[in-house]
C-alpha cells in the first residue's frame, strides 16, 4: 500500500489528467482530423456550421 | 491431447457468436426508443474527408420538453483500425469514445464523459477479444489507481451450437475500499441458421429477465419483441413487466419505425430522405395512460467541402 503522500500525488496527477482530456479532447480530435485529412480542409470550413 | 482437442472444436465449425454488448443490437436497431426525440432539431454535418474519415456535426435542439435548448459540436475520424470520436455542448460537457484495433480480433476502447460539475464524470476502459466460436471483454469503469475503487465488468460468450450461444457476465462494484458487491448474470442467444431471427435472454439473479425476439420478415421489415420482467426477490408481490414491438421498414429514400408497448406508448419516426445529403425526421409518441404527447421534427442536413471526384465517385461524363 503506497504511503499518504504518494496516494495524494497520484490523486492530483488524477486530477490533472482529467482537466486536460476535458479540454482537449474536442482540439485533439479537430488536429488529428485536420493533419490527416486528404485534402486538407481550410479552417474555416471546419468551425463554421455555415462555411 | 490438447492438439486433438483443438482439431476437434474446429471441426465443430462454430461460429462467432458476437459480442455481450451486442446482444441485443438487431432489436435495438428496429425499435426507436434510441431514436426518438422531441421538439425540433437540426443536425448540419460535414464531411471533410472520406478516407481517412473526418467529418464534424453541429446540432442545435430546441423546445424539448425536459432540457433547454442546446448546442452540441462533435467531430469523428475514423481509418482502417483506429477511430475517436468527440462531443461538446454549449454547457461544456465532453463525451468522447477512441477505438484501436490491434489486429482482427484485439480491439481496446476508451470512453470519457467529464462534465464541469463535479461528480458527473465517467471514464471507462475496455478489451475486446474475439475469437473463432467465442467473445471475451473485459471493462473498468472509473478505476482509481490509489484504493481500487470502481466498476468492474467481464463477459465471455461462447457458441455450443451451430444455433446457440451460451454467456456469462459478471459486475463487480466496489464504491470506496472494503465495500464490494458481485453480480452475475447469464445470457442465451439463439440464431436461425437462415440468420433471419434471433432470440435472446439475459437473466439476472437480482430478480431480472431481458427477452428479446427480432425477425427479418423480408429485405424491407425487421419486426422485434421484448420483454422485460423484474422480480425483486425480497419482495415478490412487487413485480413489474414491460412489453414491446416494434417494427422498421426500410425503403429506398426513408425509414418508419412503428412501435407499441404496454405501458400504453404508441410512438413512430419517420426519416424521408429528399435528396441525398438532405433528409427530414418526423417523431410522435402519444402515452394513452398518462394522457401525454410528443412531437419532434428535425432535419439533417450534410455537406462536403470535397468535389465529387475526391469524394471517390466516378466524374459526371463530358
Amino acid at each position: 500500500m503506497p504511503s499518504e503522500e504518494t496516494n495524494e500525488r497520484i490523486m492530483k496527477l488524477v486530477d490533472l489528467g482529467r482537466t486536460v482530456l476535458h479540454y482537449g479532447w474536442i482540439p485533439l480530435i479537430i488536429y488529428v482530423g485536420y493533419t490527416r485529412s486528404n485534402p486538407q480542409p481550410s479552417l474555416i470550413k471546419l468551425i463554421s456550421p455555415l462555411a | 491431447m490438447l492438439s486433438r482437442l483443438t482439431a476437434w472444436r474446429a471441426s465443430l465449425d462454430l461460429t462467432n457468436p458476437g459480442t455481450v454488448e451486442n446482444l441485443q443490437k438487431e432489436v435495438k436497431n428496429t425499435h426507436l426508443t434510441n431514436y426518438i426525440f422531441d421538439g425540433a432539431r437540426a443536425d448540419l454535418s460535414k464531411t471533410l474527408s472520406v478516407n481517412p474519415a473526418f467529418q464534424v456535426t453541429h446540432s442545435f435542439a430546441l423546445a424539448q420538453r425536459e432540457s433547454t435548448p442546446s448546442y452540441n459540436f462533435g467531430a469523428v475520424f475514423a481509418r482502417d483500425s483506429f477511430f475517436i470520436q468527440g462531443n461538446a455542448d454549449h454547457d461544456g460537457n465532453v463525451n468522447g469514445r477512441l477505438n484501436q484495433g490491434w489486429s482482427p480480433s484485439n480491439t481496446t476502447k476508451g470512453q470519457l464523459q467529464l462534465s464541469p460539475r463535479a461528480g458527473g464524470n465517467v471514464l471507462q476502459l475496455e478489451h475486446d477479444y474475439q475469437g473463432r466460436d467465442y467473445c471475451l471483454n473485459a471493462r473498468a469503469i472509473n478505476p482509481s489507481p490509489t484504493d481500487l475503487s470502481g466498476v468492474y465488468m467481464a463477459s465471455y460468450i461462447q457458441s455450443v451450437t451451430k444455433n446457440a450461444a451460451l454467456g456469462v457476465e459478471a459486475l463487480y462494484q466496489r464504491p470506496q475500499p472494503g465495500q464490494d458487491d458481485l453480480n452475475i448474470s447469464y445470457l442465451l442467444k439463439y440464431t436461425s441458421s437462415t440468420r433471419d431471427w434471433i432470440a435472446t435472454a439475459q437473466v439476472q439473479p437480482v430478480g431480472i429477465l431481458l427477452a428479446s425476439y427480432w425477425q427479418k420478415l423480408s429485405e424491407k421489415v425487421d419486426v422485434a419483441a421484448e420483454l422485460q420482467v423484474m422480480v425483486p426477490p425480497q419482495n415478490p408481490t412487487r413485480r413489474s413487466a414491460v412489453a414491446t414491438l416494434g417494427a422498421k421498414y426500410e425503403f429506398r429514400m426513408s425509414t418508419f419505425r412503428a412501435q407499441l408497448d404496454s405501458t400504453g406508448k404508441v410512438s413512430a419516426l419517420l426519416e424521408q430522405r429528399f435528396a441525398p445529403t438532405f433528409a427530414f425526421l418526423f417523431a410522435g409518441e402519444i402515452d394513452h395512460f398518462k394522457n401525454s404527447a410528443k412531437v419532434g421534427v428535425g432535419v439533417m442536413i450534410e455537406s462536403s467541402s470535397l468535389t465529387p471526384e475526391e469524394m471517390g465517385q466516378p466524374p459526371y461524363p463530358a
